[in-house]
């Protein structure tokens, strides 16, 4: 093995996480070749030391660094998340804003601001139990903080979709319970949230479902928190909807099949 | 406009202008203050999924209570440090995970004594006392002005080779994978990789590497597969 070919793969090596020490050890032909060369040619032995100092001093630097796309996966957050306030202009004027009102009439940032005020919720019981310095309360309220934001995420990633399209589910008994469902066929991608559900008694569930023409498909059992009740996840069901479709939160047996049952919370496109 | 030495419009502006909705703002701000947020998140958590989420949260919060500010107070960059501080506890808390060592001059930053960095940093439960010592002001500096080449000579490289090497080195992915990420021949890959890795090294130098300069990165290292 020659100089170059030996710097080519000690390069290489370098721009793989440990792939200088994994070459070094020698236990494939082509490390026994640069093993080899090394062992007779101090040259070669001087660019490994470099090249192995510059690459540390270089990875670490640029670990420290966001990734380019954070920056509009930041601002797309802030836009669909932020408190809504007198709209300047954005400088690019191609970067998609908010729509304020979605196809469905209904304000876009009303049912994130569920959430976000769940989350509010879970803030304080956090401020409360840290005055009282149970470790474990805060730590699963810190938990119950982490559930809610991958739900907003999720959030986010459905609603920025071209095809988005949200329901809005109210009380069949209850006018205190509410809901809403944001979804993308295209995607199959889910989401429901609900506020004001009680955890169900012991044997049952909620479950939410879609109903098409008429036939019901059970979705998935709703997760119940101490402020809401989510799904999130991806549905064939949703490929299918049509605009006579129907969605809903039944209360059903744990061991029975489906979903038929009267719902507590219903809404149709 | 209150301009600061280089020029730049003050930060106090920028958040009163996003206090009135300014998107331009808000991107003026995660461009001059995102880097900052995410190395004190990275510092602290080792995890870089972690540190962009901090990222988003601090901004979120930043647009939400632009008007708690107080510029009187102290500078947008505290501000923005400190969110990132508690929301990576908080993180890691989640993930009920220890933060890792932090030495006192990292959280510190610029313009805090470690005293100071210390008391906060026993307030967040962090670990300090087994960190490594903190570098000295002469370590720091050239620490420093090692990185502002390094990130000066990343923006100047050519938009494929920029991509490869945050791709190796964020990423952390291999060649196979980042050619398979890109649709791009192994081959191609592998030529703009290395002179990416080429034109690191020569930003790097002597100054900033014991043993030695590094040759020019010749016109020609490399060709296009």
């Amino acid at each position: 093995m020659d100089h170059e070919a030996t710097c080519e793969l000690l390069e290489l090596a370098a721009l793989e996480p440990g792939g200088l020490d994994r070459l070094m050890a020698g236990d494939t032909v082509a490390a026994q070749a640069v093993a080899g060369h090394l062992a007779g040619c101090p040259s070669c032995s001087d660019e490994l030391a470099r090249l192995s100092i510059a690459s540390t001093f270089i990875r670490a630097d640029l670990r420290e660094l966001p990734a380019p796309e954070l920056r509009d996966r930041t601002l797309a957050t802030v836009r669909a998340m932020g408190v809504s306030r007198g709209q300047l202009p954005s400088s690019d004027a191609s970067t998609p804003t908010v729509v304020v009102g979605g196809p469905s009439g209904r304000p876009r940032l009303g049912w994130i601001a569920t959430i976000a005020a769940a989350i509010a919720l879970s803030v304080v019981a956090t401020s409360l139990v840290v005055g009282q310095r149970s470790e474990d309360q805060v730590a699963t309220q810190a938990g119950t903080m982490a559930v809610l934001e991958d739900v907003i995420q999720a959030t986010v990633a459905i609603t920025s979709r071209s095809d988005v399209q949200r329901v809005s589910l109210v009380g069949t008994t209850d006018s205190t319970l509410e809901g809403s469902v944001a979804f993308s066929p295209s995607s199959t991608q889910l989401i429901v949230v609900a506020t004001g559900l009680k955890t169900p008694p012991a044997g049952q569930e909620y479950r939410f479902w879609v109903q098409i023409n008429g036939a019901r498909k059970r979705v998935e059992k709703m997760v119940v928190g101490p402020n809401l009740a989510y799904w999130v996840g991806p549905s064939s069901a949703i490929s299918r909807v049509s605009e006579r479709a129907a969605f809903g939160v039944s209360l059903v047996d744990i061991n029975r099949q489906g979903a038929a049952t009267d719902p507590v919370l219903i809404g149709g496109l | 406009m209150v301009r600061g030495p280089q020029g730049q419009i003050d930060d106090a502006i920028l958040v009163q202008e996003l206090v009135r909705g300014s998107e331009t703002a808000l991107e003026a701000l995660y461009d001059r203050h995102a880097a900052g947020v995410f190395a004190q998140a990275y510092r602290l958590t080792s995890d870089r999924g972690i540190a962009e989420e901090v990222v988003q949260d601090a901004f979120l919060r930043l647009w939400n209570r632009a008007e708690s500010f107080d510029p009187s107070k102290g500078s947008l960059a505290a501000w923005l440090y400190a969110v990132a501080h508690n929301r990576s506890i908080d993180r890691l808390r989640a993930a009920r995970r220890r933060p890792d060592l932090v030495a006192p001059g990292f959280a510190a930053g610029s313009g805090a004594d470690s005293a100071e960095a210390t008391d906060r940093l026993g307030s967040g439960g962090i670990v300090v006392g087994g960190a490594a010592p903190t570098p000295g002001p002469e370590e720091a500096a050239t620490a420093a002005a090692r990185s502002d080449a390094i990130r000066t000579a990343l923006a100047a490289l050519p938009d494929v080779e920029r991509t490869v090497i945050l791709l190796a080195y964020q990423a952390e992915l291999s060649q196979v994978e980042i050619a398979e990420r890109l649709g791009w021949p192994l081959g191609t890959v592998k030529t703009r990789t290395r002179r990416a890795l080429l034109r690191l090294r020569e930003a790097l130098g002597a100054e900033y590497m014991p043993g030695g300069e590094f040759e020019a990165v010749p016109a020609s290292a490399g060709v296009d597969r």
